[in-house]
Formats: C-alpha cells, structure tokens, sequence
C-alpha cells in the first residue's frame, strides 16, 4: 500500500489495457491519499496533496472520485477489507473459537503495527473526517460482531444470556484502547496490547480465569 | 432565554443533524433568530461555539455523574448511580449528547482533546473496583479508559441511530459489563439484575 512501492505509470505505447490503467490510477489515488493524510491529516488535506503523492493529474483525481470523502471511503474499504481478509486467514488456521479469535486479533494488531499510516487512517482520521466516513466506520466495526458472538456458544449451559450489547461493549472497547495508542503515534507498539485483547474478547465468554489462562499460552 | 444560550442550542441540534464541517455560521444565527453581531459578540467563530457547548456539556455531564456517585456508600452503587445519572443526562439532551460524543471528534484537534478529557475523569471512580479483584495485580493499567471507550461506543449507537429512549433498556447491560472485570459475572450479573428491579 505504500506510495513508494508504486513505480511510475508507464508512458506511451505500453502493454497495458485502458482499464487496467484506470484501475491503476485509482489505486495510485488511495495510495496518494493514505500518505497525504498521514502527513496532514483529513481536514487539512487537499486534493493538490493527494495528487502529488500519487505522482497523478487533478483530472485523473477528478475521473475517479468526486471530493476527498469519496476518495478516503475508497481507502477506508481498501484498507478494511484487506483486514478483515488478514483476520479470516489467521483465525483459519486455529481450530477452537478462542484461538481463532486470538490469531484474528494478533493478525490485526501486527498489520496495523508495520502500517502505522494505515492504522491512522483507519483508527484516528475515520474518526474525524465527517458523518459519512464516521458511519463507515462503525459499520465495520459491527461487522466482527457476529463471530465475537459465535463465543456464546462456549459458555455451554450457562444459567443466563450474556447481555446483547456485549458484544458491541467488547468492540468499542477494543477499538478506543487501540485508537489511542495509534493516536498517540504508538501504531508500532500496538502488539504489547495483544493480551488486552485476548483477555476482553475472552472473558465474557469462557471466564475471567480460563481467559486469563488462554492470555498467558497466547504471550 | 438569553441569546448566547439560544446560540449554544442552535448549535447543538444544526451539529447533531447535519455535522460540525457542514455546518455554518448563517445557519447557527438563523437557527438562534439572532444577529451576526450578537454571535461574534459573544464567540470569534463557529469552533468557539462549539467549544463554549462542548465545555458546558461535560461540566453537567461530570457534575451530575459525580453527585450521584458520592450519594451512595458501597462502589458498585455508586457506579450503578454514576452510569444512571449519565445516561440521564444523555436521554435528556439528545441534541447536545450527539454533538458532544458523536461529533466533536469531527470539530478539531481542540475538541477532541477536551472530550477525550472529559473522558478520562471517568477512570478514577472506577479505579477503587480494582480492590476488589482478587487478581488486581493482573489487571491492566488501561483498563479504567478501555471500559469507557465501550460504554461510550454503544451509547454512540444508540445516539447515531436515534434511539436514546433505548438507553434505559442498556444501562443494566452497560452496569454489568463495566463491573463484570472487577467482580465477576455474577456478582456483576446481580447488581445489574438489582437495577432493572429497582427502575
């Protein structure tokens, strides 16, 4: 994703098709976008910003994205689902739920640690750039509800229901710890938080100490 | 009423319906039927507004929550009345709550400072819970802030979907979740059981 693995477009007569250099551009544009924001962030960024960091003309800008919202919420999908696929990867190879969902948040704390701009992006900026990004971004946050839930069925036969903002509880809480050390310009330290995760995803589901003992294995 | 506090009010429900960028000064003196002259009166610009809501907002909002914890003498109940006297205050003002919570991260680095702030005084009324985990030395120092960041998260949902009525159903739920990691489900599960009894 970064900007610097992007070569130039090739000029004149080359190999490529139209579409394939369209689809190009637009992702130079996000690329471009990604590190016009890291450096300026959302508000102070402008299109000139963008532009130059994907080394691409305002008319080509213009050809694929209406404004810089449009052009961030292409990044944030990028970037999101690019994630979520790092996350199913990593929970595939474990077998039980527990460690599927450990390997999930291990995979998306390291991801985030080598892609500081990324994280900041996606955790800090999503946050501040207006209604509309902001609404993306608790969608894809609710997204990983239902395989959080999936834990409820590890409880066996428990007395009780687990309240049904538990899962939206756990969530919220992961991302605000994670959104201020990334805030804080600790994006890199962020898997030290890996038995934070571990032992709130757990908890809830299989009890404090079985989630405390999993925490430790996880270390 | 007077008018820099129709100006706060108009504020508040233009950034809660459409967002802080989108809204502008000309719709923030329409809105409060005042004058431009009356508005740079009383604040240079339109982040100034928001700051002098936003600083009111979280002095009702910490005041109220702090009375009613130090009401009551046992921490899990002054948490339970802490979290009810917040999502009171929140019910009440839906318009200044969205503003605040949901959209001052989109008003500036000066505004999310100060809500983050806000925040933070949370922590320290939830800190005396850790004594009684008996695992306590095991706990996270961010756990105080991270338990916040959820209550504040599902609240948010409730705001962004227009459904603040609904926080009364959530507060058992929000109880318990904040005390579960001091006291376990089942005492957590009591208190919270204790709360819907009770309302």
């Amino acid at each position: 994703m970064a900007s610097e693995e992007l070569g130039p477009l090739p000029a004149g007569r080359h190999g490529f098709s139209r579409e394939q250099v369209e689809h190009n551009q637009r992702e130079r544009l996000i690329a471009g976008l990604a590190t016009a924001v890291a450096e300026h962030g959302y508000n102070a960024v402008t299109i000139t910003h963008i532009t130059k960091a994907a080394r691409v003309s305002r008319r080509v800008f213009y050809a694929n994205f209406e404004s810089k919202e449009e052009c961030f919420l292409a990044a944030f999908e990028v970037v999101a689902g690019y994630v979520r696929e790092l996350a199913a990867e990593a929970a595939a190879e474990e077998g039980d739920w527990a460690h599927r969902a450990i390997a999930a948040a291990r995979a998306v704390l390291s991801f985030f640690a080598e892609e500081p701009d990324l994280a900041r992006l996606c955790l800090v900026e999503s946050t501040s750039a207006g209604p509309a990004v902001a609404s993306r971004f608790r969608a894809a946050i609710d997204e990983v509800e239902p395989f959080l839930a999936e834990g409820r069925k590890e409880r066996g036969n428990a007395e009780r229901e687990l309240p049904e903002s538990t899962e939206a509880s756990v969530l919220g809480a992961l991302v605000s710890l994670a959104s201020r050390r990334v805030g804080a310009g600790d994006a890199e330290r962020l898997p030290e938080l890996l038995p934070d995760f571990a032992e709130f995803i757990l908890a809830p589901y299989l009890g404090a100490a079985e989630a405390a003992r999993l925490t430790r294995e996880a270390a | 009423m007077d008018q820099r506090r129709r100006i706060l009010e108009a504020t508040a429900e233009l950034v809660a319906e459409q967002g802080f960028q989108a809204t502008t000064i000309e719709m923030i003196v329409r809105r409060a039927k005042v004058g431009y002259a009356t508005f740079y009166k009383s604040f240079e610009d339109k982040e100034a507004a928001f700051l002098a809501l936003l600083d009111e907002a979280v002095e009702q909002l910490t005041g109220r929550v702090k009375e009613a914890y130090d009401r009551e003498p046992e921490w899990p109940d002054k948490v339970a009345a802490g979290l009810g006297a917040m999502f009171e205050v929140i019910a009440a003002n839906p318009n200044v709550a969205r503003a605040c919570l949901v959209e001052a991260s989109t008003a500036g680095p000066e505004a999310t400072r100060r809500q983050e702030g806000a925040m933070k005084q949370f922590a320290p009324l939830l800190k005396p819970g850790r004594e009684l985990n008996p695992r306590r030395d095991q706990l996270p120092d961010t756990l105080e802030d991270t338990l916040m960041g959820g209550v504040m998260w599902v609240v948010n949902q409730r705001l962004v979907g227009n459904e603040t009525a609904k926080l009364r159903e959530l507060l058992p739920e929000t109880l318990e979740f904040v005390l579960r990691p001091y006291v376990g489900e089942e005492k957590a599960a009591a208190e919270a059981g204790a709360l819907t009894g009770a309302s």
